[in-house]
C-alpha cells in the first residue's frame, strides 16, 4: 500500500479556524496540505497542482461545495477523479444524498475530531494503518 | 504593417422593454438570459422578475448576474428576497445569497441581523454569522459574543469563533472563557476557542 | 509581529485580495508592515490592524502597493505575451471567422507601455501576424495617462526588459534619457477613456478576442469587481480570453469564465455559445 510521503490535500473550506485545525492535524500526519477559500478557487488550484484528495466544505462563498464537485467531474483529467471528503454542518439524509449525487466519495459530518480526521483521509488515499 | 486602427461597432445594449426581457428570460440560451437578467435589474419590478427566476434557474452564471445586481442596487426589496433565500435547500443558492448579501451596504444590513442571529433555524444563525464579519469589529464582537453565550448548536458557536479569531475584541474573552468549560469534550471548539482567545490577547497586548 | 498577529493580518489580506503570504514571506510582510504604521503613524498592530479593515484613506490600496510593484514597463510579464501568441491567438483563429480582424484590448493601459508591447511582441514572435489585421486599443480611466500613451516617449526604465536590437528597432532617441515610438507603431493604436464599472462606456469599445485586464481589479471591492467582470464579459466573443495580474485571480471574483491552464500562463475564458444542459 501506499505511505503517505508526498501525498498532498487541498482543503477548500471558507472557516479559517477549519482550515488551520486540519492543517495541522494533517501536516503532523505527515500530508502536505494546500487550501482554498472557495469552489471556484480550489478548481484554479487543482488545475496547476492537482492533488491525491480533496476536503470540502458545502456552504461557501462563491461557489459552494455542491457546485464545486459538479464541476470538479465535469473537468478533464488529470483532475477529474481526484477523491473528495465532504465534512458539512448538515446532516440530514437528502444533504448526503445531494452529496454523493455531486460527486463526493465520502461524507463526514461537522464538527470533527483531528483522530477522525486523519484515518478517513488515510482511508482514502490508500494509506494502511 | 498588420496593425490596424477601425471604428468598432459597439457590443449591443440589451432591449430596453420589459415584456421583451421577460420573454428573453425565459430563452433556452444562457446567453441571452444573462443579457436579460443584467438589464432587468434596473427595471420598474425588475427584482420580482428576478426572484421567481432563480429558483428554476440552473446556470450558475445567470444566477450570479442576477445576485450581483441585487447587491449592487441595494434595495429593501432586493434585501428581503435574499434574506428568504438563506432558508433555501439548494446550497448555491444560499451561498449566493449570503455574498449578495455580504457585498450590500453594511448599514443595510445592520438593522436585520440580530433578528437573524436570533432566528430559530441553526443554520440561518451560521450564515448570518459570516454578515457579521463585514462589520466594524466592535459591533461584530458584540454580537457574536452575545450570540455565543446563548447558542448550544455547536457549528454555530464555531461560527462566532471564526468571526472572533478574525476581528474579535477583548469584550469577546469573558464570554469565550466561560464557553471553553461548556465545550471541554469537542476538540475543535476547544482549540476554536483556544486560538479566538489568544489572537485576541496578543492584539491587545501590541494595543497597550 | 507575533504569530498570532501575522495570521490575522494574514487572513484578512487573502479573504480581501486573495494575496497569500506564507510562514516563509513573515519577514516580507513584517518589513512592509512596519513601513506602513510608520507612514499613517499607527502606534501598535491593533491600531494600524483597524485602520487597514475600515480602509481609511485607502489604506488597503497603500497596502497592496506596499506589496506589488505598481511600474508599468515593457515586456511587464511576458510569459502572458508568450502564451498570447504560442495559445491564445492560434485557438481564436481555429474557427472560421467572420472577418480578418483580430482584437486586443488592453486596460487599463496605464501610459501605454502594455498595449505597445503586445504589439511589438506579436510583430516579432507570432508568424501569423501579416495574415490578419490586429487592432489593438488601449483603455484608461485616466485621461492624463492617456495623453502620454499616445504621446509614446519613454525613459530608461520603462524599456530595462527590451533587448538593444528591439529598441532600435522601434524607437528613436530623442535625449539622453528618452526614447520615442515609432511614428508606425504609435499610429496603429488607439487610445480611449474608459470607466471599467460603467457598462455603458465598455460596450462602446465592442467585442474582443482577448482582454488584458492587469492590476487593477486587486483594488476594487467585490462589489466593483463582479460589476467590472461583468461588462468584461460583455466585450468578450465567445471563446475570448482574458488575462489578469500575476496576484489576481477571476476566481475570486466571478464564476463567469472557465479557467484555462496553458504551458506559460493560466487564463479564463468565456464559454462558447451553448444551449442548456
Ligand atoms: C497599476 S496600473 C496597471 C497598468 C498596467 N495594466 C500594468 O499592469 O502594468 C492601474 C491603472 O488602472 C487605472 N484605473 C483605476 N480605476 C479604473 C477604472 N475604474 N476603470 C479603468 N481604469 C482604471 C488607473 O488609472 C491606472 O492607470
Amino acid at each position: 500500500m501506499a505511505d503517505v510521503t508526498g501525498k498532498r490535500i487541498l482543503v477548500v473550506d471558507d472557516a479559517s479556524l477549519i482550515r488551520l485545525y486540519y492543517r495541522q492535524a494533517l501536516e503532523a500526519a505527515g500530508f502536505t496540505v494546500e487550501e482554498a477559500l472557495n469552489g471556484l478557487e480550489a478548481i484554479e488550484k487543482l488545475l496547476l497542482e492537482p492533488v491525491d484528495l480533496v476536503i470540502v466544505d458545502v456552504n461557501m462563498p462563491r461557489m459552494d461545495g455542491m457546485t464545486f464537485l459538479k464541476t470538479l467531474r465535469r473537468q478533464g483529467s488529470p483532475i477529474v477523479a481526484i477523491p473528495a471528503l465532504v465534512t458539512s454542518t448538515e446532516a440530514a439524509p437528502q444533504d448526503l444524498d445531494a452529496a454523493r449525487a455531486a460527486g463526493a466519495n465520502f461524507y463526514l459530518v461537522k464538527p470533527l475530531a483531528q483522530d477522525v480526521l486523519v484515518q478517513y483521509v488515510r482511508l482514502m488515499c490508500g494509506i494502511s494503518a | 504593417m498588420p496593425l490596424v486602427r477601425k471604428s468598432t461597432a459597439a457590443v449591443d445594449a440589451p432591449p430596453a422593454d420589459v415584456e421583451e426581457l421577460k420573454t428573453a428570460l425565459a430563452s433556452s440560451r444562457p446567453d441571452e438570459r444573462w443579457q436579460a437578467a443584467r438589464a432587468l435589474i434596473d427595471m420598474p419590478g425588475g427584482i420580482a422578475l428576478l426572484g421567481a427566476g432563480l429558483a428554476t434557474e440552473a446556470d450558475i452564471r445567470v444566477r450570479e448576474v442576477i445576485f450581483s445586481g441585487i447587491a449592487r442596487t441595494a434595495t429593501p426589496e432586493g434585501a428581503a428576497l435574499l434574506l428568504q433565500l438563506l432558508r433555501s435547500e439548494d446550497a448555491s443558492l444560499r451561498s449566493g445569497a449570503l455574498d449578495a448579501l455580504a457585498a450590500m451596504p453594511a448599514d443595510m444590513l445592520a438593522g436585520r441581523l440580530p433578528e437573524l442571529l436570533y432566528d430559530e433555524d441553526p443554520d440561518v444563525r451560521l450564515l448570518a454569522c459570516e454578515l457579521a464579519r463585514g462589520m466594524p469589529s466592535e459591533d461584530a464582537t458584540q454580537l457574536m459574543a452575545d450570540l455565543l453565550e446563548r447558542e448550544s448548536e455547536p457549528n454555530v458557536c464555531a461560527a462566532t469563533m471564526d468571526v472572533l479569531a478574525e476581528i474579535g475584541g477583548p469584550q469577546a474573552l469573558p464570554v469565550l472563557q466561560r464557553s471553553a468549560e461548556r465545550f471541554a469534550s469537542s476538540p475543535f471548539l476547544a482549540f476554536a476557542i483556544e486560538i479566538a482567545v489568544k489572537r485576541i490577547k496578543t492584539t491587545l497586548d501590541s494595543g497597550r | 509581529m507575533n504569530e498570532d498577529e501575522f495570521r490575522r493580518l494574514c487572513e484578512f489580506i487573502y479573504r480581501r485580495t486573495g494575496m497569500v503570504f506564507t510562514e516563509a514571506k513573515r519577514y516580507y510582510v513584517e518589513r512592509r508592515m512596519a513601513d506602513r504604521m510608520l507612514a499613517t503613524g499607527s502606534t501598535s498592530f491593533a491600531s494600524y490592524f483597524a485602520r487597514l479593515r475600515s480602509d481609511v484613506r485607502g489604506e488597503v490600496e497603500q497596502f497592496i502597493n506596499a506589496f506589488t510593484v505598481n511600474e508599468t514597463y515593457f515586456y511587464r510579464e511576458d510569459h502572458q505575451l508568450q502564451c498570447l501568441s504560442a495559445d491564445l491567438l492560434p485557438r481564436r483563429i481555429l474557427r472560421p471567422r467572420a472577418n480578418k480582424t483580430i482584437r486586443i484590448w488592453s486596460v487599463p493601459c496605464s501610459t501605454g507601455e502594455e498595449p505597445y508591447s503586445i504589439a511589438i511582441w506579436l510583430l516579432e514572435n507570432w508568424p501569423q501576424a501579416d495574415a490578419y489585421e490586429i487592432e489593438i486599443l488601449g483603455s484608461d480611466i485616466d485621461t492624463r495617462v492617456l495623453d502620454a500613451a499616445r504621446a509614446g516617449l519613454f525613459g530608461r526604465r520603462a524599456l530595462m526588459r527590451l533587448s538593444a536590437d528591439l529598441i532600435a528597432k522601434y524607437f528613436e532617441q530623442t535625449d539622453a534619457e528618452h526614447w520615442r515610438l515609432i511614428d508606425d507603431l504609435r499610429q496603429s493604436i488607439s487610445f480611449s477613456p474608459v470607466n471599467l464599472v460603467e457598462a455603458a462606456e465598455t460596450r462602446a469599445h465592442g467585442a474582443f478576442d482577448v482582454i488584458f485586464c492587469r492590476n487593477v481589479l486587486i483594488y476594487f471591492d467585490d462589489a466593483s469587481r463582479r460589476t467590472a467582470a461583468e461588462n468584461l464579459y460583455e466585450n468578450l466573443l465567445p471563446g475570448g480570453f482574458i488575462c489578469l495580474g500575476h496576484s489576481e485571480s477571476m476566481s475570486r471574483i466571478s464564476p463567469l469564465f472557465d479557467v484555462c491552464r496553458y504551458s506559460d500562463a493560466i487564463v479564463y475564458q468565456r464559454p462558447m455559445e451553448r444551449a442548456d444542459g
